[in-house]
């Protein structure tokens, strides 16, 4: 009988583990364990390697911060911040403002519609690599080019658009907007879907204009949508890398080449592991204080 | 409420703790196999399936002949997947891979020193091509293995429509390139054809390596040694200015289609011109002649060597070495294995293809086989005589990857900004290659 009395102390460390704590945990535990495994090992890993000079064979060597000095003070990487802020921002801005009017244009029921819907979608659920393709055939520098084709109906052109660098930039950023346009479309459609139909008809009877039901009804009404779709372009925006490196590589003369098209170059063409481990952390820290800031900017913004 | 959110905490703490346990004892208990056996030897190659067949064919011959057991692994990403293997402190055995890489895998002590002398045969592989293996503390580090030289691929039937002749300077090459590209050579009336094919972009430096011919013809070198293992940078010189210069003016700002449209872009995968065949000329590698063969056909092209420069017709030589992989403790095996690979049997066997797979040798080391003669071709011969009277290899010693890398990104963006100054261009790019030089120790 004495061995069935539990004493307070046992109690706790029972209770510590009582069936109620730790289901949930069991139920988390594949998907902690693929995310630990393959994320967050990953991650620590290579904030590790960025301290290092990288030899996997020999050893590494341990180096202090030079690698993020190395990689801060290189002028390509320092270009690189540039062409990525701008890629990144007018990616963003016009992929939410596309998405923004074609969630508008193709609201509604209609069976017609959902067809459309799907065809607009299609470009975000295709390859990257694909649609890179696609567009290196479409910006095709010649009159035979899609694009170019039709700028020769007007007499214009042909336009150089991937080898010209002060297009290319712009070239890319059209194609990612093309990419994820229609990816802002559905989030934006479900935000769009529970705004209050009664505004509207209220809105309707005050007489209002266009422009004043989207500014005073539709806008307030999707902000939580606007908001998601702001933080994942934010992230996205900043590390773009597939995009331009199915389409330019970074090229012509490095007038493309983001902070991430210039890790992998580090990383995989010159073998410098660990300069390419500093650049990832410094992507990673400057994102992560963004998404931060875009959160802390939308709760102030809910409270007020 | 505290209580029980530090009851919960700790119930998170203890699940991670175990998953942790669980993930490390699964990386501990995997092991890789297969090394135990002495006279099996884990052999791996930079190859697709196509050229895997055909050194499968090569291993059961040498297997066959020595009893000495052979674990090949055609490997795609083998640079990746060697880096990972060189984590766990276990190389392959022997590995055959491309030339320029012996410096970079030397610098990171992936490779085991060849005594030339230890290979049976060896006297049968020239000095020129022992000379391309050797590092930089001057031991050989590599066995050569099969060699390439880069030609001009022509179409002769446009230069027959327009009644020229193949081009064998910089000036008559870049006046059929504007024929080409202007006097309708595939009569279809429009202007649709180019001059010459480029890939141009940065990308895995490719303008240095389709460049490097011609700035060898200049006279130009992108780093010089100076015969004690130390090295400066000579892309400031005024051949190497003059060269780039020419190369600007004419290939790339002057007259339209001389080279293909996308040039600065292209990299050899998305510069399909001439086999699309609407290009005439491709300064390239001769692998392409089985490619050429199949979407061009035979009788539509030549093969010619390099138009020569103001200093030459040096093209651009490459290839694959016979590595051996550091600490594996099997050095018999491997010498035996490296000396069939060399010889005349093990070249010939690399070098024809059956079922129309793709030969592994393509100018072999061995210098008692003829390249045109093992193949019944020709135009093989034109390739070796350019490997072997008239071609320079990128320097083997320095790990050329950044070296090459910064080249091309200075290459690719002289070629673009018309207006831009050569010589002040090509400084910075000399003072860059320096500091890649420092990095190792072999700056002069």
């Amino acid at each position: 009988m004495t061995a069935t009395v539990t004493t307070p102390a046992a109690r706790r460390v029972f209770s510590v583990f009582s069936r109620k704590a730790v289901v949930p945990w069991l139920f988390l535990a594949p998907g902690l364990l693929l995310a630990l495994v393959f994320k967050f090992w990953p991650m620590a890993k290579g904030i590790w390697l960025s301290f290092f000079h990288v030899r996997p064979f020999l050893g590494d060597q341990w180096v202090g911060f030079e690698n993020y000095s190395r990689v801060l003070t290189d002028h390509r990487f320092q270009d690189a911040i540039g062409h990525t802020l701008i890629l990144g921002i007018g990616q963003s801005a016009g992929a939410i403002l596309l998405g923004f009017v074609l969630a508008l244009l193709l609201e509604g029921q209609a069976r017609s519609l959902k067809i459309i819907r799907t065809a607009v979608f299609l470009p975000a659920v295709t390859a990257t690599a694909v649609v890179g393709e696609l567009w290196r055939l479409m910006y095709y520098p010649t009159s035979d080019g899609l694009l170019n084709s039709g700028l020769h109906l007007f007499g214009l052109g042909p336009v150089q658009f991937l080898d010209n660098p002060n297009i290319a930039l712009y070239s890319t950023m059209a194609m990612s907007i093309w990419i994820w346009a229609p990816y802002n479309m559905v989030i934006m459609l479900a935000g769009l879907a529970g705004v209050d139909r009664t505004l509207y008809e209220a809105a309707a009877m005050d007489g209002v204009s266009l422009w004043q039901r989207l500014r005073y009804v539709t806008l307030p009404a999707i902000r939580p949508a606007l908001m998601i779709v702001l933080t994942l372009a934010t992230i996205r925006g900043l590390r773009v890398f597939t995009e331009v490196y199915v389409l330019t590589g970074g090229g012509p003369a490095g007038s493309t080449d983001v902070w991430m098209t210039r890790a992998y170059t580090l990383g995989f063409t010159r073998n410098d592991i660990g300069g390419a481990s500093a650049a990832s952390v410094v992507l990673l820290c400057v994102t992560l204080l963004l998404t931060v800031t875009v959160n802390y900017l939308r709760k102030r913004g809910e409270a007020r | 409420m505290g209580d029980r959110r530090r009851r919960r905490r700790l119930a998170a703490a203890a699940t991670v703790a175990g998953l942790m346990f669980g993930t490390v004892a699964c990386g501990s208990g995997s092991d890789s196999a297969g090394s135990g056996d002495p006279n099996t030897l884990e052999v791996w190659t930079r190859s697709n399936p196509d050229s895997a067949a055909t050194y499968d064919r090569v291993f059961a011959a040498f297997t066959k002949k020595t009893g000495i057991k052979i674990d090949y692994q055609p490997v795609i990403n083998f640079d990746q997947q060697l880096q990972s293997r060189a984590s766990t402190k276990d190389l392959p055995d022997v590995m055959i891979n491309d030339t320029a890489l012996m410096g970079s895998y030397q610098s990171q002590g992936l490779l085991k020193p060849v005594d030339p002398a230890s290979i049976a045969g060896n006297d049968q592989i020239t000095a020129k091509s022992w000379s391309s293996t050797v590092g930089i503390d001057g031991k050989h580090y590599g066995i050569p293995y099969s060699r390439q030289a880069q030609t001009l691929m022509i179409r002769k039937d446009w230069l027959k429509k327009l009644g020229l002749k193949a081009p064998t300077t910089w000036q008559q090459m870049l006046s059929v390139a504007r024929a080409f590209a202007t006097e309708d050579p595939d009569g279809d009336g429009k202007a649709d054809t180019y001059g010459m094919v480029v890939p141009g972009s940065s990308q895995s430096g490719y303008a240095a390596w389709w460049g490097a011919s011609f700035l060898w013809q200049g006279g130009a070198k992108i780093i010089e040694s100076d015969g004690k293992g130390k090295y400066s940078p000579a892309m400031d010189s005024t051949a190497a200015v003059n060269t780039v210069t020419w190369m600007k003016d004419n290939l790339f700002c002057g007259k339209k289609g001389v080279v293909q449209p996308g040039a600065l872009t292209a990299v050899t995968s998305t510069a399909t011109n001439f086999q699309d065949g609407n290009a005439g000329m491709y300064m390239t590698g001769p692998y392409n002649i089985t490619t050429f063969d199949g979407t061009l056909g035979k009788d539509k092209y030549e093969v010619i060597p390099a138009p020569a420069g103001p200093a030459g017709s040096d093209v651009l030589a490459d290839g694959e070495n016979v590595y051996f992989g550091a600490k594996t403790g099997k050095t018999k095996q491997e010498q035996a294995l490296g000396a069939f690979l060399v010889s005349a049997e093990g070249q010939r066997i690399a070098m024809t293809s059956v079922d129309g797979h793709q030969p592994v040798v393509r100018i072999p080391v061995n210098s008692t086989l003829d390249a045109a003669k093992v193949r019944g071709d020709a135009r093989w011969s034109v390739v070796q005589k350019a490997y072997e009277d008239s071609s320079e290899q990128f320097p083997n010693a320095p790990d050329f990857a950044p070296i090459k890398q910064d080249t091309a990104d200075s290459l690719n963006s002289i070629f673009t900004y018309c207006g831009g100054d050569v010589r002040s261009q090509l400084k910075e790019l000399n003072d860059t290659l320096a500091g890649d030089l420092k990095d190792q120790d072999l700056l002069k």
